[in-house]
């Protein structure tokens, strides 16, 4: 307590110093440099996802038209989408396809019965309430509103497309004329 | 979505005394809903626990005329909250529905509303919760846990209303009176708490809280409580 004290006090000794002027682009300047820190800080806790095997979208949505219920289950019913397990690759990659390493790997696992778990990559603090069932399944968003292009990506993304923020949401509640009560969505 | 607009819905709450028998099952079916954290004895001492629905006993009369009644006190969902009007960040704040909200995401633990509170219903986490692991496994994962430093209470099991109106909306129907249930009510053995919409003339609420037996506490204060007792019959 005594040293923010002693600190506050040196502070305003210092500003004492300057002339009114520079004090105020003193001022902006160290605002500036806690905003941009704490902006940086704030990226770079987000630990960078990896996955057990290098997915690959693209081929599976656009080349072989598979749905993205057929993968995330509980998109249309649940509040979580769900990611596929071991089972649902199983359906095709029991025998090697194609000639990627990837794709030998994965039949390998599955013939091994070795578990697959992917890692979840969009995540929201748990003081949110937010459903699939309501945006999927009854008002029939399209997946790219909140996940971008994760449909063309040929990699699995090490940290989310899109940052699913408060203004994200809000954004398209206020177009649409729908809540933006903070009861709503906050639990 | 307009249409919801127009209708007014007033959650509100009428428990009846005579019923209660003291038994605390609404406190304990509360505290597991919400992932109340317990404080240890030392704390609790110190008035520090949390309990969002509290059964007070209250003895009445002069001995040896006396008798003993449980008044079961949630939050009371003022009308006219005391805790809105001096929260500086509007972290508490009284909605469309009447139910006065606390986004824990923005409290700043001033504690101000706590004080403002003359039913002394708002809680301050003074420390982390702390579980033991057992416990952990069942936390419900419909509430938030709330970290240090944030004012809580009761919220009507306002979770409960999220999910009800999702239910609905997913079956096409309206939302029904049976529908959205506080935790309490559901645990409540002899029916003492009974919970709606205070504007809509089919619940059961509309008409008890009409009861010539009804009264609010510390009316004279102004706070228009939507929580309603019923006085227990002589
Ligand atoms: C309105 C925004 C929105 C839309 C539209 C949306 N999502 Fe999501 N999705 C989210 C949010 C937010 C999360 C993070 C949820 C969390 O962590 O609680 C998420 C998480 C996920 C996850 C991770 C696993 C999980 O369930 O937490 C998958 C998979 C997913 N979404 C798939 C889809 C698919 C497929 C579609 C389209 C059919 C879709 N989403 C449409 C917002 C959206
Ligand atoms: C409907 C059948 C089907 C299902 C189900 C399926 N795949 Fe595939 N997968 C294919 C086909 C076909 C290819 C393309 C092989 C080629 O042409 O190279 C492929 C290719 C791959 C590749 C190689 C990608 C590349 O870049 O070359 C990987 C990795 C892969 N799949 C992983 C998975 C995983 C993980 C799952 C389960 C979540 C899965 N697949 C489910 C049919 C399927
Ligand atoms: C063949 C199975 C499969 C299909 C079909 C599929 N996905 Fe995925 N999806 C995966 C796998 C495996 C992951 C995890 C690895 C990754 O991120 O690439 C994933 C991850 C995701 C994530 C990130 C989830 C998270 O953890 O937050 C989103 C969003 C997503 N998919 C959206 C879609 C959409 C939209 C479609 C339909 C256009 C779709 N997926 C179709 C298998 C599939
Ligand atoms: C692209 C538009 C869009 C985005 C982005 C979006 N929503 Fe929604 N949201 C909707 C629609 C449309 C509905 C109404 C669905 C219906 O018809 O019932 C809705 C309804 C809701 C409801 C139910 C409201 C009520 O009245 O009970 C909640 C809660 C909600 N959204 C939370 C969120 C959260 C949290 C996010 C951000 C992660 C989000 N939404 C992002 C379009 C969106
Ligand atoms: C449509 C849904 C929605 C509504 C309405 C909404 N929020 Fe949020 N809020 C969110 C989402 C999503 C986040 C981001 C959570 C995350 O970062 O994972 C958030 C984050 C926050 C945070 C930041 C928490 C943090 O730790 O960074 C605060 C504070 C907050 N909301 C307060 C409010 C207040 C106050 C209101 C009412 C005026 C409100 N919110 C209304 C969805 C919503």
């Amino acid at each position: 307590m005594s040293s923010r004290l002693a600190l506050s006090r040196g502070f305003s000794t210092v500003l004492t110093w300057l002339s009114p002027r520079r004090r105020l682009v003193w001022l902006l300047g160290v605002a500036v440099l806690v905003v941009a820190t704490a902006t940086v800080l704030r990226a770079a806790r987000q630990a960078p996802v990896s996955q057990p095997i290098a997915f690959n979208h693209l081929i599976h949505t656009r080349d072989l038209e598979l749905g993205c219920e057929f993968c995330h289950k509980y998109v249309r019913s649940g509040a979580h989408s769900g990611l596929p397990d071991a089972e649902n690759c199983s359906l095709c990659h029991r025998v090697q396809l194609g000639t990627s390493e990837e794709a030998a790997k994965l039949t390998k696992m599955i013939n091994d019965g070795e578990p697959l778990q992917f890692n979840k990559l969009f995540r929201l603090a748990d003081h949110v309430f937010y459903t699939h069932r309501r945006h999927v399944g009854i008002a029939k968003l399209e997946c790219q509103n909140c996940h971008g292009a994760i449909a063309d990506t040929e990699q699995p993304p090490t940290r989310p497309l899109v940052q699913i923020t408060m203004n994200l949401c809000l954004d398209c509640h206020r177009k649409r004329e729908l809540t933006v009560d903070c009861n709503a969505c906050h639990r | 979505m307009r249409e919801r607009a127009r209708i007014v819905t007033r959650w509100g709450m009428v428990i009846d005394l005579d019923r209660c028998t003291g038994c605390v099952a609404c406190e304990v079916a509360c505290k597991s809903e919400n992932n109340i954290a317990t404080v240890p004895p030392d704390q609790a001492a110190m008035g520090r626990a949390k309990s969002w629905m509290k059964v007070v006993a209250e003895v009445e009369g002069e001995f040896p005329d006396t008798s003993l009644h449980f008044y079961p006190r949630p939050c009371m969902q003022c009308d006219n909250p005391p805790c809105v009007k001096v929260c500086p960040v509007a972290a508490t704040y009284i909605n469309d529905e009447g139910t006065v909200a606390q986004i824990y995401a923005r409290c700043i633990g001033c504690r101000y509303c706590a004080n403002a509170c003359p039913y002394t219903v708002k809680y301050f986490n003074w420390y982390g919760p702390e579980w033991a692991d057992s416990e952990r496994q069942h936390l419900n994962p419909d509430v938030s846990v709330r970290p240090k430093g944030v004012i809580e209470k009761c919220t009507f099991c306002h979770h409960r209303l999220q999910q009800a109106r999702e239910d609905a909306r997913a079956e096409g129907r309206v939302l029904r009176e049976e529908d959205y249930q506080p935790a309490c009510q559901e645990a409540c053995p002899t029916a003492a708490i009974v919970f709606g919409d205070l504007e809509n003339s089919t619940h059961r609420v509309r008409q008890l809280k009409d009861d010539p037996r009804s009264m609010r506490l510390m009316e004279d204060l102004g706070t228009a409580p939507k929580v309603y007792y019923l006085r227990p019959r002589e």
